[in-house]
């Protein structure tokens, strides 16, 4: 578990109406700082300068889905390390299991509660190493 | 005509001993002495008129006037022994089971040969010393011609002959002797002699009739033998005949079915090559039969799939077992088609491949509609739940208040607004799990799980559902440490929808009752309410799909109608069983059963 509680959280979304309501659920539920990113191919910079503790990718996305943009992080030394959580339409559990296999902290399924999704973020943090 | 008989008689014996040894020995013995002494009594009717005409001759002869009451005393005798030999005849042949006791006929004939015989010995002992010499001539022929009549009619039995030419020769022979005449005399010691070499031919003859007899009756019970194998034979070669027409018939039937068959059929030999197709192979792949009747089978496999086609058929080669898979095949316009295949060897006795039939049919067009199905629930679930997330979302932050209060009626609205949109969302998920659980796409991931521990998680994870109907769950009885193999998540979702059906149904301010016992090898889980019960109606589609007893209720407190089916299903995918029943005071008690670990 991380010695500092989760605060900075990034997340890359092209849906402006799920950008919006993830944003007030961090921020006045969950008392977190949010940075926000619609456009995914623009995601790494923003995760470089954002310096956030938790990136949150949804997985279908136009131009770059989350799973291709998370293995995009995975080469650039600087955010290969941030914990990811994808937020993600696909019921399956093969779906879920294949992005724990990539190497995800959690997934959050849509829809989900914004009155519980900064806690189960939290959960999510205290389980990482 | 003795010599003739010995020889005759060898000759027999050699024939029997050589040609057909073993199956003398094969006769009955109480059968072929029955045939014997029915041959006795065959021709007993020759010797009872010889008797009776020679007695009459012999009467005439020796009829003296002082020794007239003697002669009438002895024809006397001869007509009570041809009375009683008349009779015993009779009865012989009226008898119906003379077969049966052949002993006892033999000994009747052998007490009635005795007496003839001593009668002419009465005639020798009581005549011959007081007659003329011509006479005596005459009872001398007449003696010896009457012993030696005896052989051909006593032949079957030599002991019988001896007892009739004893009951003859012996007087004679002592009158002979004790006449005082050295003739006589010297007659009377040759008599005995003459009497022994009878004996001797009738005992041959004996032998000889009995070889016949056995022989008879050995080959009568070949030939039985022979009629009966010849029957089993026919009625073989009759069901032969019939298995024969029945194979036949079914070989035309198989052959009908291969060749209306919408699937193709092929027939290959051990090395590949197609021997035989149906019209559906020629409808296939584009080729008349005459074009593909000879060439390879990997004629037809798109070149990329040769390897993986050689590896799978070297392996039914080797092992014998068939082999079933899908394979791109290309058909003659060019075009690639998927093929579902199952390739069966046909095995001898010997354990050589004779044929290989391969049955294929074209899946590419259920594989894309597979796919085109997939890519509909894959978007379904997609875009359906990304709207819903905002709709569900912005609604839940209105309505916890994270952005502020609301006027009360605007409040009202969100909420409704709010509840409809979870209907909505369940009802996809409903449809998206019957989905996968009815194709076949959910697995089940067991593990031994407390059952007692994940009633109580799932009332736990309902309680507020219950509390927004005002209704309480309560646990009657629990099964602490009874432990069953489940999916965990599966569970709760079973628990969940009977869980919250039963809040459904209860009455404002009402209990759910939970109740877990143990039920033969199984875990029984019992939830009960005191609802309005299940209907008479809707008790045999319960478990359907889209299934739902009172519209009136379901618009009120939602609920999709798919929720009993898909437990149904869930369930039986974990081996266990659900149902439900009345409750004794009005109420439903819906259970499901586990295998207890």
């Amino acid at each position: 578990m991380p010695d500092r509680p989760l605060n900075r959280i990034c997340y890359v979304e092209d849906d402006e109406d799920i950008q919006r309501i993830v944003r007030m659920s961090l921020e006045r539920v969950g008392k977190m700082t949010v940075e926000v990113v619609g456009d995914p191919t623009m995601a790494i910079d923003a995760i470089n300068a954002f310096k956030p503790d938790l990136v949150m990718l949804d997985w279908m996305m136009p131009k770059l889905d989350g799973p291709a943009l998370f293995r995009q992080m995975q080469q650039h030394a600087g955010i290969k390390a941030l914990p990811v959580v994808f937020i993600t339409a696909k019921a399956s559990q093969r779906d879920l299991d294949e992005l724990m296999a990539m190497g995800a902290a959690g997934t959050v399924s849509k829809p989900f509660s914004p009155k519980d999704l900064p806690d189960q973020l939290r959960e999510i943090w205290k389980k990482l190493p | 005509m003795n010599h003739s008989s010995t020889a005759h008689s060898a000759s027999l014996a050699v024939s029997e001993k050589s040609v057909v040894p073993g199956i003398a020995e094969r006769t009955d013995p109480r059968v072929v002495l029955a045939a014997r002494v029915d041959q006795l009594y065959g021709q007993m009717w020759l010797g009872i008129l010889a008797t009776f005409a020679l007695g009459a001759i012999a009467t005439f002869e020796l009829w003296e006037l002082r020794l007239r009451e003697l002669v009438l005393f002895w024809w006397g005798l001869v007509l009570l022994i041809t009375a009683a030999s008349a009779a015993l005849l009779y009865a012989y042949r009226r008898s119906p089971d003379k077969e049966a006791n052949p002993e006892q006929w033999l000994r009747w004939l052998g007490i009635a040969a005795l007496a003839a015989g001593a009668n002419w010995g009465f005639a020798a002992a009581v005549f011959f010393p007081s007659h003329t010499d011509e006479q005596q001539v005459f009872l001398a022929f007449l003696l010896v011609g009457m012993t030696a009549a005896g052989i051909p009619v006593y032949a079957s039995s030599w002991p019988i002959f001896a007892l009739y030419a004893a009951g003859i020769l012996a007087p004679f022979t002592y009158v002979l002797a004790t006449f005082g005449n050295r003739l006589f005399t010297e007659i009377a010691l040759l008599v005995p002699m003459f009497y022994a070499i009878n004996v001797a031919i009738a005992y041959r003859l004996t032998r000889v009739f009995h070889s016949g007899y056995r022989l008879r009756h050995a080959y009568g019970r070949l030939t039985e033998d022979y009629s009966v194998l010849n029957q089993r034979l026919e009625r073989q070669l009759v069901e032969l005949e019939e298995a024969r027409r029945q194979v036949e018939a079914s070989g035309r039937k198989l052959q009908l079915f291969a060749e209306r068959a919408p699937i193709a059929v092929l027939e290959l030999d051990a090395q590949g090559a197609i021997t035989e197709v149906n019209h559906a192979t020629e409808l296939l792949f584009g080729y008349a039969a005459s074009e593909l009747i000879g060439r390879d089978f990997r004629f037809l496999v798109k070149p990329e799939f040769h390897d993986e086609f050689y590896r799978r058929w070297k392996r039914l080669v080797d092992t014998h077992a068939s082999e079933a898979g899908l394979i791109r095949n290309t058909r003659r316009d060019g075009i690639d088609v998927v093929c579902e295949w199952t390739v069966t060897p046909l095995v001898n006795p010997e354990g050589t491949i004779i044929a290989v039939v391969a049955q294929g049919r074209d899946v590419t067009a259920q594989r894309e509609a597979e796919r085109v199905k997939k890519e509909f629930t894959s978007t379904l679930s997609h875009e359906l739940r990304t709207p819903l997330t905002s709709i569900i979302g912005s609604l839940q932050l209105i309505n916890t208040g994270i952005v502020g209060d609301v006027p009360p009626d605007v409040a009202e609205l969100t909420v409704v607004a709010e509840r409809n949109g979870q209907r909505l969302l369940d009802l996809i998920n409903d449809l998206l799990d019957i989905e996968k659980i009815e194709s076949g796409k959910v697995t089940m991931a067991p593990e031994v799980l407390p059952v007692d521990e994940v009633v109580r998680e799932a009332m736990v994870l309902n309680r507020a559902f219950g509390e927004r109907f005002k209704v309480r769950f309560e646990m009657t009885s629990g099964l602490p440490g009874r432990e069953v193999t489940a999916d965990r998540k599966r569970l709760l979702q079973v628990m969940t929808n009977l869980l919250s059906n039963a809040v459904k149904f209860s009455p404002e301010g009402g209990a759910v009752e939970i109740g877990l016992r143990e039920n033969g090898p199984n875990v029984r889980v019992a939830v009960q309410d005191r609802g309005p019960g299940i209907p008479e109606s809707f008790r045999t589609r319960i478990f359907g799909r889209f299934a739902q007893a009172d519209s009136t209720a379901t618009r009120q407190k939602g609920g999709t109608g798919l929720g009993l089916a898909i437990c149904k299903r869930l369930i039986e995918m974990m081996h266990g069983k659900i149902g439900f029943e009345d409750r004794a005071g009005g109420g439903t008690t819906f259970w499901f059963e586990l295998p207890r670990n």
